[in-house]
């Protein structure tokens, strides 16, 4: 694919790039510092492997005040720096630029501070989103925004991005989890912004952070939210033959009061791609299933499933399927979280991460297979159905460049679709590079230019990740402004 | 992922199958999360995704291994918790070992690293030279504190000397080759793989194993030619030798399989295990070689596989001991054997706690505790400050070199936990005598229970 | 478009739709005019005194644009009153999540709260333990900034990363950035039914420890807060649980148990329960008497008593505890400061906020009301206040001098 593309490279960077690294081996030990062509490769791409841009240099600091010490050389050299946590972006959101410097806080992975009585907790920022919830978990606590990659997507990308997931139709996604950062600005300034406490004075510059995608500074600390575990977790299966069915089930569901955990829906190519990896006794047989999750003790949990499951077969359910045990549960959903990876086993993919008003799910679902089928290419569909943020698996071969392209633009008319019907291009994913050039369906060119110019307030020089979210025509620029 | 791969570079079937592997990778970054490596060091390039993408590099570039991709992958410890946690499957081993051939045969490596891996390769797998090595090093060790700051390979030296046992096992009474009939009515019968270094090491785990299944029923037979199974040297990039190692248990073992039958070829070491599983795909497209070489791997078992299938009676003695069971990468990564020796020996009566962080690696990883002894040790203090916490009475595990690697890591630690192989405690609670490391430790022998008589 | 101008040159701007509004700011813009910008009013004594010439209200903007109950979302026109929205919602069994409280009992302040004054003051009440507070709800505002362009950020959608979050970022900012031309939420279930725990007797920090118990149990406490012995003769220490009613008694039996320890304890029926938390929200215990200064506190709920301690040992003051501990309402004499000095130093170093909610004009004119920032915060402020609104034309000066 190379639909997208990246700015020019500004040659004057490349041609001092010995002065450059020079510079940033004086600030760091050596085994934090990546020059060779070699391992450089390796930071080349994200989870959006179809794009790739080799950097000019990676950074791996250990401290907050080494990520300053970078910054504040980067800004004096007039260098480009893009952020970078596991690299799990789905919309490109770490791939680099030949002119940048690639930031990972991959070593800084601990954590600081747990506050069990105040229910915060305060880690680094390259911490894995699941290495909080295990650090707290015999307590009794967790961390709730749960991305499928959560595993080894960090805290620090989950504020870049605002991740959701799962279990975010009743506990939020990133930016309602989170209370304070400690990030570093683009000149190197360290600024603590929120704290420990439930509302931060002023401007709720924490709110414009959060999914800023490491455009405003790099966090290198966040306080977070830890929550209590439930008494019991039971998610339970639901399949439908049509997906009009399931959709119109959730409608129900949340229309009788009942706000499950979380309700995830796969069509049937979802479904056996993840069953055959996760072994979880999804059902082969139906055309769409769901995966409704109740919590509480096991009396409340009988209580509310008792109405899911009246509701359900009002809507036609043919099969129901409790989890039986925690082993279960855990197959469950291994299998959900796992299912972009495991469409890997029969296809190359890319997953798209559009929003639409629940409603529409009907119409939606059918105008996307024709979509795809229109390009000759195959689709499989997870996503939470709780709030209609859509997760279409397009299936192509990315060693075919004219099959790349066509799974580009079915892609494309996807995300076009759910702003059409009243959606976003992005749920929880990020605009990354992926999305940027489909902003202006979204938006006008006065919503982007007020976003540029808040933007501009952190990095008026446009020095981080910026090749990402904002068109690479007509940006912002107190310039621009002047002109 | 995109390759790029010539079609005359395909013609290489390594090529071929690597190719195949690189191209069900899509990059998600699952892997780095559950590998030791990068949570130790937390750069990518010592991430199983970063290890694939400097292969994928390497190979399609078809360039001689350089410095910096070599550094990488040897800090590989081929624990394979990636491929555990890899949603689309992909086959990291097949590709690292591939990877580590075409080292092998591009990289001219220092020469104090050539030494070294020169003379482990000719040490470990002869059980004669290994045991004469523990002798030198017995009375080398009072030379390692002026080992250690000789530089490039003093560190390693001394960490050799270091995973040396204090004590030179006596020979075992049982060594092949032989066969050893159960008393009771033959209900089947096995090759146990003799190996090279366990039996030096640790020659009561055999011991305990023949004991065990000649108990059940199960004759034991040790034949003639069969050795080490090429592991060491295979996951050194020695292609040659480990197919070598591996060919002639091959052809060892189907002599016996032709010959009086095999039942299983059960195997001690866990890290054995995974590779003599392996052996049909190394012999793949060697016409000789690959129908045997499938037979054999269908045949190899973990010894706590093969006791699965047959059905244990009563403990002979109460236990009720608290176990750490240690689960060897080889054997939940390599092997995906999770639940059964914990079953096992819950139904002997011990109780049995899981480590915390259980899927990442001690650091044994075959010799890399020797090649690497930095990362190694600080993944054995990981290691054994993770089993403590579950306050364990002994420690079980199926693979030699963990116990050597833990048993080391719980000395330093002053950590007076005896570690035993899982079948030595299977062995004691169905009758057998106690674990020497037990008696050791303190441990009072429990008296035989009078046979189970039925319901009085 | 006459942009509203009813009622002679210096009345109100009252404009009636989006483009009268847009024509409103973009004269005022041009013209240099600072506004005080307004839905109702009813919040007008917040912050320092306003240095405008004309005040522009949404409350002509009025109007349910979207309801979607099986979407849970609803969308109104930035005037409309929160009265209306929380009834339209209540017939189809629905309600803001976040609790909104209500200021006119404690300001003294008449008319109709609306939406856009829910957004610009980033209400909460005590559900925010739970449900967070406006921001936490607040999918999409349709605004126009101090330039006079009509702006929208997030949507109707849930979930929604698309783009930089001007949501959060005009959300709670007392008129300062924009002037809301719609504003869209999340909404919830209304729980089928409550009810309350209420331990006795227990001094502050106790209390806060009981509090956090239940918070950091299983058993969903949906609101958590403390009345002292300076607000009621027994202190009472209040848990609610929400949701259907078999869930509801199962949770109460459960927290009690977990209790124990704080002593014994009574539950209060749903009705009682509704009764005393809109009370609690509204903090109706320190509306009287009107002269004395609020000061409202926000903090880890494990260091709020010791702060509190020290102002009760330097000052006369009445206090109570919201979100487990997490906000402090306090009443303090009016006179001087008004007590910023004490309460801001009781609080030193502790990550703490306070803001002044309730003086006489004159104080809120030389007090900072709302917590100072520190410089590189503050420089982020001013400009992100320039970057909406470069002439400084809404509310000038309303939270902090100069900006």
């Amino acid at each position: 694919m190379s639909a997208i593309q990246f700015p020019a490279p500004d040659a004057s960077i490349l041609s001092r790039r010995a002065e450059i690294v020079a510079a940033l081996a004086r600030l760091v030990a050596p085994e934090s510092l990546v020059t060779s062509e070699d391992e450089l490769r390796a930071f080349e791409t994200d989870a959006l492997t179809a794009y790739r841009r080799m950097p000019l240099a990676v950074v791996l600091p250990s401290t907050t005040e080494e990520v300053a010490a970078v910054l504040r050389a980067c800004h004096a050299m007039g260098v480009n720096v893009v952020p970078r946590g596991a690299g799990t972006s789905l919309c490109g959101g770490a791939i680099p630029q030949e002119d940048a410097v690639v930031l990972g806080l991959g070593k800084m992975n601990r954590v600081l501070d747990v506050g069990f009585a105040d229910r915060t907790m305060r880690v680094q920022a390259g911490i894995t989103n699941l290495s909080i919830s295990a650090a707290v978990g015999a307590e009794g606590f967790f961390y709730a925004p749960d991305p499928s990659s959560q595993l080894a997507c960090t805290i620090g990308g989950n504020i870049a991005m605002n991740s959701g997931g799962a279990h975010c139709l009743k506990y939020g996604v990133t930016t309602n989890n989170i209370l304070g950062v400690r990030m570093v600005l683009v000149d190197g300034t360290i600024v603590d912004i929120g704290g420990d406490a439930m509302d931060a004075p002023g401007y709720d510059l924490l709110g414009l952070v959060v999914g800023s995608e490491g455009q405003l500074g790099v966090v290198t600390e966040a306080t977070v939210r830890i929550l209590p575990l439930a008494e019991g977790a039971r998610p339970v299966l639901f399949g439908f033959d049509t997906s009009e069915q399931a959709g119109a089930a959730v409608a129900a569901i949340i229309g009788a009061g009942i706000v499950p955990v979380a309700m995830e829906f796969m069509d049937k190519p979802a479904i056996e791609i993840c069953e055959a990896f996760a072994k979880a006794g999804y059902p082969l047989d139906v055309e769409a299933l769901l995966i409704i999750e109740v919590e509480g003790s096991d009396a409340e949990m009988d209580a509310a499933l008792a109405r899911i499951v009246a509701i359900a077969r009002e809507h036609g359910v043919r099969t129901v399927r409790e989890s039986k045990s925690a082993m279960e549960t855990a197959a469950i959903w291994k299998g959900r979280k796992s299912a972009f990876g495991a469409t890997g086993r029969v296809a190359d993919y890319i997953c798209m991460d559009g929003t639409i008003p629940t409603g529409q799910l009907p119409l939606v679902l059918r105008r996307m297979d024709e979509i795809v089928k229109s390009y000759g290419l195959r689709v499989a569909n997870v996503f939470h159905a709780g709030d209609g943020n859509l997760h279409p698996l397009i299936m192509y071969d990315v060693n075919d460049p004219e099959e790349a392209r066509k799974a580009e633009d079915a892609g494309n008319d996807i995300l076009k679709l759910c702003v059409e019907v009243g959606g976003c291009l992005t749920g929880e994913h990020g605009v990354g590079i992926e999305k940027r050039d489909l902003m202006r369906h979204q938006f006008t060119q006065a919503d982007l230019d007020q976003q540029m110019r808040v933007r501009a307030v952190f990095d008026h020089g446009w020095r981080l990740n910026p090749a990402k979210v904002f068109p690479l025509d007509g940006r912002w620029t107190p310039a621009s402004e002047a002109a | 992922m995109q390759t790029r791969f010539s079609p005359e570079q395909l013609r290489d079937p390594a090529m071929q199958a690597s190719e195949k592997i690189l191209r069900t990778c899509v990059h998600c970054g699952f892997c780095t999360a559950t590998c030791p490596t990068y949570l130790l060091l937390g750069d990518e390039l010592d991430s199983p995704r970063g290890r694939i993408y400097l292969i994928k590099d390497m190979l399609e570039n078809g360039r001689p291994a350089t410095p910096q991709v070599v550094k990488h992958i040897d800090r590989c410890l081929s624990c394979l918790s990636c491929m555990t946690t890899c949603p689309s499957g992909v086959h990291y081993m097949h590709l690292v070992d591939h990877a580590r051939s075409y080292i092998e045969a591009t990289y001219e490596r220092p020469w104090h690293d050539r030494l070294l891996r020169r003379v482990l390769g000719a040490l470990l797998p002869h059980p004669t030279r290994f045991r004469f090595a523990l002798l030198a090093a017995y009375f080398g060790r009072p030379l390692k504190p002026l080992l250690r700051p000789i530089p490039a390979i003093g560190a390693r030296l001394a960490a050799m000397l270091d995973l040396a046992p204090s004590r030179i096992e006596p020979r075992s009474t049982m060594e092949g080759p032989a066969a050893f009939r159960p008393a009771a009515p033959r209900r089947a019968r096995v090759a146990l793989l003799s190996g090279c270094a366990q039996p030096v090491l640790k020659p009561s785990i055999n011991d305990a194993t023949i004991r065990l299944l000649n108990r059940l029923g199960v004759e034991v037979v040790l034949p003639k030619g069969e050795g080490c199974c090429g592991a060491l040297v295979h996951h050194m990039g020695r292609e040659h030798d480990s197919h070598a190692f591996a060919a002639r248990n091959v052809e060892a073992w189907v002599r016996e399989m032709d010959g009086e039958g095999l039942d299983a070829i059960v195997i001690t070491a866990s890290g054995c295990g995974t590779t003599i599983k392996d052996y049909g795909f190394m012999f793949r497209d060697d016409p000789a070689m690959a129908e045997k070489a499938a037979r054999v791997s269908a045949l190899a078992m973990d010894v706590t596989e093969f006791l699965a299938k047959l059905d244990l009676p009563a403990t002979a003695r109460a236990t009720g001991h608290v176990v750490a069971y240690h689960s060897a990468c080889s054997m939940q990564h390599g092997q995906k054997i999770t639940d059964l020796p914990k079953t096992l020996l819950k139904a002997a009566g011990f109780v049995v706690k899981d480590v915390p962080e259980g899927h990442i690696c001690c650091g044994s990883a075959g010799v890399y505790n020797i090649l690497q002894p930095e990362i190694a040790g600080q993944l054995r203090e990981r290691k054994v400050a993770n089993i403590a916490r579950t306050r364990p009475q002994v420690i079980a595990t199926g693979n030699i070199g963990c116990i050597q690697q833990i048993g080391k890591g719980l000395a330093d630690a002053g950590n007076p936990t005896p570690i035993v192989h899982t079948v030595e405690l299977l062995d004691w609670a169905h009758g057998g005598p106690m674990p020497d490391a037990l008696a050791e430790a303190g441990f009072a022998d429990q008296p035989e229970r009078a046979p189970a008589v039925a319901a009085e | 478009m006459d942009a509203g101008e009813r009622g002679g040159v210096s009345a109100a701007l009252l404009p009636r739709d989006e483009a009268e509004l847009v024509a409103a700011v973009a004269a005022a813009a041009a013209a240099g005019t600072p506004l005080a910008l307004e839905g109702g009013g009813t919040k007008a004594g917040i912050g320092r005194p306003a240095q405008a010439e004309r005040s522009l209200s949404t409350r002509e903007l009025t109007g349910i644009t979207l309801y979607e109950p099986s979407e849970m979302v609803i969308g109104a026109r930035s005037g409309t009153p929160v009265a209306l929205v929380e009834a339209t919602l209540a017939e189809r069994g629905q309600m803001l999540p976040f609790e909104p409280m209500d200021y006119r009992p404690l300001l003294g302040s008449e008319a109709e709260p609306t939406m856009g004054g829910v957004v610009g003051a980033n209400l909460s009440g005590p559900r925010r333990v739970v449900a967070g507070a406006c921001r936490d709800s607040l999918i999409g505002v349709r605004m126009v900034n101090g330039r006079g362009e009509a702006v929208t950020s997030g949507g109707r959608v849930m979930k929604n990363v698309t783009g930089l979050d001007l949501v959060k970022g005009v959300c709670g900012s007392w008129g300062t950035l924009a002037a809301f031309s719609e504003v869209t939420f999340k909404v919830l279930p209304t729980p089928e039914t409550s009810a309350t725990l209420v331990l006795h007797g227990l001094d502050d920090a106790r209390a806060i420890k009981a509090l956090s118990a239940g918070l950091g149990s299983p058993f969903e406490v949906s609101a958590a807060a403390h009345l002292p012995g300076t607000v009621e003769r027994v202190p009472k220490t209040l848990l609610r649980l929400e949701g259907f009613a078999d869930s509801v008694a199962y949770r109460a039996g459960r927290l009690r148990a977990l209790l124990a320890p704080y002593g014994s304890s009574a539950l209060l029926e749903a009705a009682q329960s509704a009764v005393l938390w809109r009370s609690i929200r509204d903090v109706t215990f320190l509306a009287e008497p009107r002269g004395e200064a609020i000061w409202r506190v926000s903090v880890a709920p494990s260091r709020a008593a010791a702060g509190v301690a020290a102002i009760l040992d330097a000052a006369p003051a009445r206090h109570l505890y919201d979100w487990g501990g997490g906000l402090v309402w306090l009443a303090l004499p009016a006179a001087g400061d008004a007590g910023a000095a004490v309460v801001r130093a009781a609080f030193a170093g502790t990550g703490a906020h306070a803001t002044l909610v309730r003086a006489p004009a004159e104080i809120r004119a030389v007090v900072d009301v709302f917590e100072p920032p520190a410089a590189p915060v503050r420089r982020l402020t001013a400009g992100i206040k320039a970057s909406f609104d470069p002439r400084g034309i809404f509310n000038p000066g309303r939270m902090y001098a100069g900006i």
